[in-house]
């Protein structure tokens, strides 16, 4: 990141979590804030610091609204994607069922979206598997609530359009020491997307 | 110019106020340099708009050299306080102050001297996005409810069913990571 220019060293640099809050919103108005301001200004170097946390969240949002984002994903957060206009393409499967999917020209991230009744459960883990169970990718210990629940899976466009055609499962279990499954599903990715 | 970048901040005020020929110019940008960034992440902080940041920035900057040129500005020494305390006034009014901005831009500084160096650009958003992809699935959760969908750690508390303090520390942890990995290849 950043380097720091010649000047005096900071005799009181502000502590990065302090930075965090002020960044995002978490320190509330009044005397600390105005103390961390004065400070800022002052000082050549803390403001670097912050710069360089800005910059970092200016890049994530770059890299979320291209859709390069992958994992697990809240409602909120997909929200947000298609207001600021990015290519959400949606697959919604119910526990037992078997969807065929593929990217189209423009997609910008493939959400996949896991239905189950998550009634008594506090969080998931998700496993996905290829063909002869060669493990894919595993998310453990998501939160969930709700007996109408989902889970939103992520992956961006362009790494799927980097994948061969391919059989993929997924299985949906409840986190802890006594897992219960809660759904198997099916994806069937075609590497050229459907007519 | 190396006198300049080496100089205090009072000292920088004092040169513009001296309207030396050639010493004030290079003052200025020298003051320009130290402190429009600053006033434009003050911006992007307070406004989280990066064009209204921006111009924010210009619009700052131009009423302090103005001050300093006209002598306004009592004690140098107190000049990042006192462009913090323009920057709270402007960003406070700043919808009323369209029609100031405009008849600013028109009366004072070269456009050579009113550029901010993008200090974003500078990121690698591929190594970014791979660290990211480092990251435990609750730590990029957080990570992007934070700064792109701009919530507090409250809010993401509430969505991640998480207490706030929770939010904080994944926070903290997953930007250290972050750092870290943007530094090391």
């Amino acid at each position: 990141m950043h380097d720091i220019p010649m000047m005096p060293s900071c005799q009181a640099p502000i502590s990065d979590a302090l930075l965090l809050d002020y960044w995002t919103g978490d320190l509330s108005d009044g005397d600390e804030m105005n103390a961390l301001e004065e400070h800022l200004f002052a000082c050549g170097e803390c403001s670097v610091r912050l710069q360089d946390v800005a910059a970092l969240g200016a890049g994530l949002t770059t890299l979320a609204r291209q859709g390069r984002v992958s994992g697990i994903v809240s409602r909120s957060l997909l929200n947000r994607l298609q207001r600021d206009g990015s290519h959400v393409r949606m697959y919604w499967l119910a526990p037992g069922e078997t969807v065929p999917c593929a990217v189209y020209p423009g997609d910008d991230v493939v959400v996949t979206a896991l239905r189950a009744d998550f009634s008594g459960v506090e969080a998931v883990t998700l496993v996905v598997t290829g063909p002869d169970d060669v493990p894919f990718g595993r998310v453990e210990n998501v939160p969930v609530s709700g007996a109408r629940g989902e889970l939103l899976w992520a992956n961006p466009a362009a790494l799927l359009n980097r994948m061969p055609s391919i059989r993929l499962q997924l299985t949906l279990t409840s986190s802890g020491a006594a897992p219960v499954e809660l759904g198997r599903y099916v994806l069937e990715h075609s590497a050229t997307a459907l007519a | 110019m190396q006198a300049m970048v080496d100089a205090s901040d009072g000292d920088i005020a004092r040169a513009v106020s001296a309207r030396v020929p050639g010493a004030a110019e290079a003052a200025e940008a020298e003051l320009y340099r130290r402190f429009a960034p600053r006033v434009r992440l003050y911006g992007l902080r307070h406004l989280r708009d990066e064009d209204e940041a921006r111009d924010l920035s210009q619009q700052v900057m131009l009423v302090v050299i103005e001050k300093l040129r006209a002598g306004t500005i009592r004690d140098a020494d107190q000049i990042a306080s006192f462009v913090l305390g323009v920057s709270r006034t402007m960003s406070k009014d700043w919808k009323r102050l369209d029609w100031r901005r405009e008849k600013l831009r028109e009366t004072f500084l070269p456009a050579s001297l009113v550029t901010i160096p993008s200090w974003d650009a500078s990121l690698d958003l591929d190594h970014l996005e791979a660290c990211l992809a480092r990251l435990a699935d609750r730590e990029r959760m957080v990570v992007l409810l934070t700064f792109y969908a701009e919530k507090t750690a409250s809010e993401a508390g509430k969505e991640l069913r998480l207490t706030e303090g929770n939010v904080r520390v994944i926070r903290h942890r997953a930007v250290e990571r972050l750092r870290t990995c943007m530094t090391s290849r």
